[in-house]
């Protein structure tokens, strides 16, 4: 049986805004058809968004989707 | 706030008028201060919240997810409330071989419906709840 790991999903949406331009979290949310409360739990780490999502995300800041998340499998608990 | 959260503290609103006016009616009417649960008609502007506006997201997929999520809640939760007072409590207080008086059976299904959406936008306001706290 697989031993239970810690998962976690890092971002630089915060670092990636700032290095376009000094973006604004609305003015993502209106790129990528969100709401701003949406970047706001993105960025604090709080929602895992889908593969779309994660894309347009991606999209926006014209990188890769590696480029903004950053998944960690964790060690074994 | 968002929609969704407007939307759970507009229901919650409806519900405590409708009680307000129920409880402050029922020592004049009597049980035909029960009128009052027609209050909760106003529920059904909630949907007003989501008019779609040009040029601007009023709802996105993390709202989806935590409507979603809090139907469930309230739903599975309501369902064991449900469970628990039609199988148990009318028994202990209509006896077990009693009947259940329509004018209860009435009201219940108001109760539940109250019961239902308080539920539902109690857990849309705690799933948004700290969600601000890195805002610009």
């Amino acid at each position: 049986m697989p031993s239970k790991k810690q998962e976690t999903l890092a971002n630089r949406i915060r670092r990636l805004r700032f290095d376009n331009g000094e973006m604004t979290q609305q003015d993502l949310a209106e790129r990528i058809g969100v709401t701003r409360q949406t970047i706001i739990a993105l960025e604090a780490g709080k929602y895992v968004p889908s593969l779309l999502l994660a894309f347009r995300l991606a999209s926006a800041f014209r990188v890769r989707v590696e480029d903004v998340f950053q998944y960690d499998a964790g060690s074994p608990g | 706030m968002s929609r969704l959260q407007m939307f759970a503290w507009f229901n919650l609103a409806v519900i405590a008028l409708t009680l307000l006016v129920v409880f402050s009616l029922l020592p004049f009417l009597g049980s035909r201060a029960m009128g009052g649960l027609g209050c909760l008609g106003f529920i059904g502007f909630g949907p007003l919240f989501f008019r779609k506006k040009p040029g601007r997201v009023v709802t996105d997929e993390r709202d989806h997810l935590i409507q979603w999520r809090s139907w469930i809640f309230a739903y599975s939760l309501f369902w064991v409330i449900f469970v628990l007072i039609a199988v148990v409590l009318s028994a202990v207080i209509y006896g077990e071989d009693g009947a259940v008086p329509v004018s209860v059976v009435r009201i219940s299904v108001f109760c539940a419906f109250m019961l239902v959406y308080a539920l539902a936008s109690i857990a849309i306001l705690v799933q948004y709840a700290g969600a601000s706290k890195n805002a610009e």
